[in-house]
């Protein structure tokens, strides 16, 4: 099992790194290392995570705005954490979307790890299994994402949970709901 | 990215997004507008038709889903609706394949859809601004009438009976001059619209005539 490397699309010389790891033992551990400046990276809580798919969205939109210069938080790895979430509130969104010290499965977003050395450095401290990242839906919680998204049922008649929330996503500078 | 269509204030393109099929739309600036009214009037749309989809879909009006909104570039990456015709097209091929009795009775479903669709979008106060027949699309196979609506950009957000009115009075000349003879269906459209926009369709239908005298009178002056 390995990270997954993606091109970002819209800016090509751009990318992102996802992992996924179960069986975690240290969390709280990683999590001091980021806040430490060890390593840069965006850890996220899995149990909100429906599909790969929702987290690229969410480091997408993020890379953009670091290009831009148009990001609300300190760095791409916490606007990553920060555009995965509905909320203008930062804090609010870090605690929602951010993983806690007590999780035991966690994914993770490095953008523009050009020499993989970040990746690495996060393997070499994790104390757990990285997993197949298309393997996170496992870990979903669906009625807290769909509360925390407010998302309908009325919503969901004509679409999937993935696209009411990725919708959200990209349309959050924009739309409040 | 490969140009798909090229409309008179935007530029569609066809992608892929991490693997899913996308429409970008790209509007594009007008020489003619002064640079900075340009701008913020191209801003105003993208914002415009970002919320009105959002806002549709959480009603249970099915539009694209939203991938990517570069505000930069007035771009909108946009989940590409596979296997869908526009409501333009199906219906001309229907009123070219059967005659014209057979044709309204073959459409009389679609409009049926189209009122109740436009009911309940009016009915929270989602103004399209531009409903032609162009600007929906029918998924898979059309005899289901999955209806998407599309291309929000003039859209917004007002409890007026006077705006709604004239949405759907855009809608009958634009169904009317595209499609001949469909004045039955726009009847269609409009008695299912009364149902699902069941407390506000009274007011909106009295502005309907108001705009239809409106409009004749404009016609016999000029
Ligand atoms: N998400 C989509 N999936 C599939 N087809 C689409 C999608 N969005 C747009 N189209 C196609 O592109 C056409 C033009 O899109 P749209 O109406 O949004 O732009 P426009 O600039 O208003 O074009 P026009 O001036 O022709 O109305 C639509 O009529 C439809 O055929
Ligand atoms: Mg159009």
């Amino acid at each position: 099992m390995a990270a997954k490397v993606i091109q970002c699309g819209p800016y090509p010389e751009c990318n992102m790194t996802l992992m996924l790891f179960s069986n975690v033992l240290n969390a709280a551990e990683v999590r001091k290392c980021v806040m430490g400046g060890e390593f840069e990276a965006a850890l996220l809580k899995t149990s909100m995570i429906l599909e790969p798919f929702q987290v690229i969205v969410a480091a997408n939109r993020a890379i953009h705005l670091h290009r831009i210069k148009k990001m609300m938080t300190k760095n791409v790895h916490s606007e990553v954490l920060f555009s995965l979430s509905p909320s203008k509130n930062i804090s609010d969104s870090f605690r929602k979307f951010g993983l806690a010290d007590n999780e035991t499965s966690m994914f993770v977003v490095i953008v523009n790890d050009t020499d993989g050395s970040t990746c690495q450095a996060v393997i070499d401290r994790v104390k757990g299994q990285l997993t197949d990242i298309t393997d996170v839906g496992k870990y979903s919680d669906l009625p807290t994402i769909q509360k925390v998204y407010k998302i309908s049922e009325t919503e969901l008649s004509v679409c999937s949970a993935v696209d009411a929330v990725v919708s959200r996503i990209s349309s959050k500078d924009i739309v409040t709901v | 990215m490969e140009l798909w269509k090229q409309g008179a204030e935007a530029k569609i393109h066809k992608t892929d997004f991490y693997g899913k099929p996308c429409i970008v739309k790209e509007r594009f600036s007008k020489s003619y507008r002064h640079p900075i009214l340009d701008k913020s009037l191209t801003a105003q749309r993208v914002k415009s038709e970002i919320r009105a989809m959002l806002r549709c879909r959480m009603s249970g009006i099915l539009t694209p889903t939203v991938y990517f909104v570069n505000m930069d570039s007035s771009c909108i990456y946009m989940e590409e609706m596979l296997d869908s015709v526009t409501v333009r097209d199906y219906i001309q091929s229907v009123q070219s394949s059967k005659t014209a009795v057979e044709a309204i009775e073959t459409l009389t479903p679609l409009a049926n859809t189209i009122g109740h669709t436009l009911g309940i979008m009016h009915k929270q106060n989602i103004v399209h601004g531009d409903l032609t027949t162009s600007n929906m699309l029918l998924q898979g196979d059309p005899s289901n009438n999955r209806l998407c609506l599309i291309d929000f950009g003039l859209s917004f957000f007002e409890n007026l009976s006077e705006d709604k009115g004239v949405d759907l009075y855009v809608l009958e000349r634009a169904l009317i001059s595209t499609h001949p003879n469909t004045e039955k269906l726009f009847n269609v459209i409009l008695e299912a619209y009364c149902k699902s926009n069941d407390t506000g369709s009274k007011d909106v239908i009295a502005k309907l005539e108001e705009v239809r005298m409106r409009g004749r009178k404009r016609t016999m002056v000029g």
